[in-house]
């Protein structure tokens, strides 16, 4: 029993790592941006198939496959704002309806580029950590979980003690008044959508060779990413992370004790459970939602 | 003139806000925009900032020609603009709004050295300066709003509806604080509900009335006027 226990605690630690990366740049482009991007399931989706690319048909080496899909999906997000969301700065919802409309066309692109089937992707690595006969954490699973501890806390430090993160947290805060500090309104966009798009991407493409890859993989996560970020509280980070992890550990301990219909009900539920005790979220501010 | 505003008009989609306002600010003073509700003092400043696109004008600051920069690249030229309402960021600290405030400077040296210099006009904001911005008094909010504009280093202070919502003794202080800034060389915009006060600061004056101005002159002809004494000092 402790073995079991152990060990959906190291899945539900993996689960977190990847929710975490998408959830938390899809805050960082709401509240930079004020916009909420529908596509971002898409951009995972997109990482993921940098990976199928260079890794599976390329036979690049993974990490190179990797690094090029955080960058390949980090200019995606540029093009996004460029194309999408700066002519609508003015107009969340046309911004949500443009995303929505970019979903259908990145899906449509994987589907024309590599077809509707599920890719088989070569394992990365076959070693697993063994910590006891029933504990086990392959290693390809254990980079998800580095990548997340550690691009979360470069994020982290950059938002707090560099120049161009104070001036992305006090857009998010309040763009016009940082416009009257002489931060660029469209620097930190381009900024917020790189990192949000490229921290989807990265969460992309380590797990592809985990998860089955297909055009329509970005449906499932995106739909957690938006549970998490409501429990979290929309436009925080600290929310975002925290309410990835509880998730995670929720959603995995239930799907392992009974089954994986009833972990995503009870994650429904507990998201609605908080929007009626706290609307605003676990860690959100009235202001500024 | 540091900042000169030749026949400036703003309209916020159809309908026009401001009508040909010529506004003219000489170096070291005080000038005072004052008038009603919807008179359109708060537009016509933030046109000088660049907040709001131009229909129709030209703005001059310090010899060169501003109108249509937009406001991040305005306050490069050295003016600071402290917004109705004070628009302080709620989620930093009040050290973290300061230093904002000088985000466009590269003089490490002198950014600490007006930091300290905020931190004496303002000792409530040095005992403060790790704690967060939403949770200081509304006074304090001002006094964080000033520093933060101060931080730019600026030539021109443009400050909207500074005593709005505080209680007369913060204004008081407020009033002494504006004084003070000025007397060390800072030239200032003030724009003003509360005309008494703005009228006592001031060394020039123009009153906006629905959107055109109605007068100007110097700040004590006109509280001596009697439209003004009846429309606006309620006398």
């Amino acid at each position: 029993m402790l073995d079991l226990l152990a060990q959906t605690g190291l899945n539900a630690i993996y689960a977190a790592s990847y929710i975490s990366l998408i959830a938390v740049g899809l805050v960082l482009i709401f509240g930079v941006m004020g916009v909420i991007n529908f596509a971002h399931g898409e951009l995972y989706m997109a990482g993921a198939y940098s990976v199928v690319f260079l890794y599976t048909d390329w036979q690049l080496p993974f990490f190179i496959a990797v690094a090029a899909g955080l960058i390949f999906v980090g200019f995606l997000g540029l093009a996004m704002e460029r194309a999408l969301f700066r002519p609508l700065r003015d107009n969340p919802l046309g911004g949500l309806v443009a995303s929505i409309g970019f979903l259908m066309i990145l899906q449509a692109l994987a589907v024309m580029g590599f077809g509707v089937r599920m890719e088989n992707i070569p394992p990365v690595t076959q070693y697993v950590i063994e910590f006891s006969d029933r504990v086990r954490l392959p290693l390809a699973r254990l980079y998800v979980i580095i990548a997340a501890v550690v691009l979360l806390s470069m994020l982290w430090v950059f938002l707090k003690k560099t120049r161009f993160g104070w001036a992305l947290r006090a857009a998010a805060q309040d763009p016009e008044a940082a416009a009257l500090q002489g931060i660029s309104i469209n620097q930190t966009a381009r900024i917020a959508m790189f990192i949000g798009a490229g921290l989807a991407g990265i969460a992309g493409a380590l797990t592809a060779p985990l998860v089955s890859v297909n055009p329509h993989m970005g449906h499932s996560v995106i739909v957690t990413a938006f549970i998490v970020i409501i429990v979290g509280g929309v436009g925080s980070l600290e929310g975002a992370i925290v309410a990835s992890v509880a998730y995670a550990f929720v959603h995995t301990f239930v799907t392992t004790f009974f089954d994986g219909v009833i972990a995503d009900i009870t994650g429904l539920s507990l998201m609605l459970l908080v929007l009626i005790v706290k609307p605003t979220g676990l860690f959100g501010s009235a202001d500024r939602a | 003139m540091l900042l000169e505003m030749k026949d400036i008009s703003v309209n916020y989609g159809k309908v026009s806000a401001v009508r040909n306002i010529s506004i003219s600010v000489p170096d070291g003073k005080i000038v005072t925009i004052i008038g009603g509700n919807g008179a359109g003092k708060t537009t016509t400043l933030r046109a000088m900032s660049g907040m709001v696109p131009l229909a129709g004008g030209e703005i001059h600051f310090n010899g060169k020609r501003i109108d249509g920069l937009l406001s991040d690249k305005v306050v490069a030229h050295g003016i600071a603009h402290v917004p109705e309402g004070r628009r302080i960021f709620p989620d930093m600290t009040v050290e973290e709004n300061l230093r904002t405030g000088a985000f466009l400077r590269r003089d490490k040296e002198a950014v600490e050295n007006d930091l300290e210099g905020v931190f004496t006009r303002f000792p409530r904001l040095k005992e403060r300066r790790r704690q967060m911005a939403k949770t200081m008094s509304g006074g304090e909010q001002q006094m964080l709003a000033i520093g933060r504009a101060l931080m730019s280093a600026p030539k021109l202070l443009l400050m909207d509806e500074p005593s709005m919502g505080l209680a007369p003794v913060i204004v008081e202080e407020i009033a002494v604080i504006i004084e003070e800034i000025n007397a060390q060389g800072l030239s200032v915009v003030l724009v003003e509900q509360n005309a008494e006060l703005a009228l006592e600061l001031a060394d020039h004056a123009y009153v906006l009335e629905t959107g055109n101005m109605a007068l100007e002159g110097p700040a004590n002809e006109l509280h001596d006027n009697e439209h003004v004494r009846a429309a606006y000092l309620g006398v």
